[in-house]
């Protein structure tokens, strides 16, 4: 009885560890959604799809795991309710990338979507951190990236995964920052990432 | 059967339109979890407000959109801009979605619940009552932030929101806040805005006090 009721628990963990995913990865496709069409990018763009399929193929996960959970009668609403969760959540997802389907298209961005998102000429830019960069192992509150360099951090990828840009998380080496803003930032983006760091360096990699 | 606004046609700047439909979206989103996940049916209610707003705001676009497209440059330009407005307006009506579950009480599984409450920055909404300290102070000089933890992201003014509202916005009686911070934050910002606790440290209760 004991173990059943700590299996219960560990399959309600692995829902919810599922369905953060899932939500902070749909919030995500939201932002890059609506920076792809301020900057003009396909590269988000295409970004922001891939995850649509990501976040399919998580979606299955996420109902497999609630319809496994070997719920009770009484239990039936409440997991109804989270299915219905896991449903919207795509929904939002599919909403972020019918946005950037509309740069994909190559629809020339109306030019008031650009006073829209407000900062206009800037560009999105990927950076790759590499080792011995000053912001290996500092969060991103600690490497403010954004005094720093004027850059706004859009998103982390780290492998095949976005993260979203949340103060703690922490900066391998390896990840890819995705940040927008003026051409020179970029500049300072990319040395800041590079072993030379901010200060002393005469070249950017 | 529901009321359904009649929506008239006044002239206001597509940009306008379109940036307030993406604000009030993502307000929505926020708060629609938030409702869900610690099944809070008057947060629910403040989702299935804005969306009928965001309704208002997608028939103003469209109107909007057919006069100002003259010729097939502008209608090919103006089709982008109608298809982000749509999703925008798919993205509300999904919160909405998400309201829908608190409000027909089906809400989500107590485990589930009770994982977030550890984990989870909360948001709520409170009512200013006329004998709060926060009437009559802007959002920067109250500094709840530092005090207790708290953010307060969006004002519901009547049937106006004003969303990421800046500090030097000014609270005034019955205004609805919304607010996000950590459970113990949200309950302190409660009792000030209800007038329950007199005194947040560190702010005057003195007008002329800077």
């Amino acid at each position: 009885m004991m173990q059943q009721q700590s299996n219960h628990d560990e399959k309600f963990k692995e829902i919810v560890e599922k369905f953060v995913e899932l939500k902070n990865t749909s919030e995500l496709m939201i932002d890059l959604a609506y920076s792809s069409l301020l900057l003009n990018s396909k590269e988000l763009a295409e970004g922001v799809y891939k995850l649509e399929e990501y976040v399919d193929k998580l979606h299955t996960e996420y109902e497999l795991a609630v319809l496994s959970s070997k719920f009770k009668e009484e239990e039936a609403k409440g997991i109804l309710g989270l299915i219905r969760l896991g449903v919207v959540t795509e929904e939002i997802a599919d909403a972020a990338a019918e946005i950037a389907e509309v740069v994909l298209r190559e629809i020339e961005p109306h030019p008031v979507m650009k006073l829209v998102i407000e900062e206009a000429d800037e560009t999105a830019t990927y950076v790759r951190v590499s080792e011995g960069s000053p912001l290996v192992n500092k969060t991103l509150k600690e490497a403010r990236i954004q005094e720093e360099t004027g850059m706004q951090v859009l998103a982390i990828k780290r492998g095949d995964r976005y993260l979203r840009p949340k103060p703690d998380l922490m900066i391998n080496i390896g990840d890819v920052i995705i940040a927008s803003g003026f051409a020179e930032g970029e500049e300072n983006l990319k040395k800041l990432a590079s072993p030379s760091g901010l200060e002393e360096s005469s070249r950017a990699e | 059967m529901p009321e359904f606004e009649k929506v008239e046609y006044k002239p206001k700047p597509v940009r306008e339109i379109l940036l307030e439909m993406k604000n009030l979206s993502e307000l929505m989103i926020d708060l629609a979890y938030s409702a869900a996940l610690f099944n809070d049916k008057e947060l629910a209610e403040e989702v299935l407000e804005l969306e009928k707003k965001v309704d208002t705001l997608a028939y103003l676009l469209d109107m909007t959109i057919m006069i100002a497209a003259r010729n097939a440059e502008d209608a090919e330009a103006l089709a982008g801009v109608a298809k982000v407005a749509g999703a925008t307006d798919k993205i509300s009506d999904a919160a909405a979605d998400i309201a829908t579950i608190v409000k027909q009480n089906i809400g989500i599984h107590p485990i589930v619940t009770k994982i977030f409450e550890q984990a989870e920055e909360h948001i709520a909404r409170a009512r200013v009552d006329e004998k709060s300290v926060m009437v009559g102070k802007k959002i920067g000089k109250l500094n709840l932030t530092a005090k207790i933890g708290v953010d307060i992201i969006a004002i519901r003014r009547g049937r106006d929101w004003i969303v990421k509202p800046s500090d030097d916005e000014k609270i005034l009686a019955d205004d609805i806040l919304i607010a996000r911070g950590t459970p113990l934050g949200i309950s302190k910002f409660r009792d000030i805005a209800e007038g329950k606790i007199k005194r947040i440290v560190g702010v005057k209760d003195d007008a002329t006090a800077k």
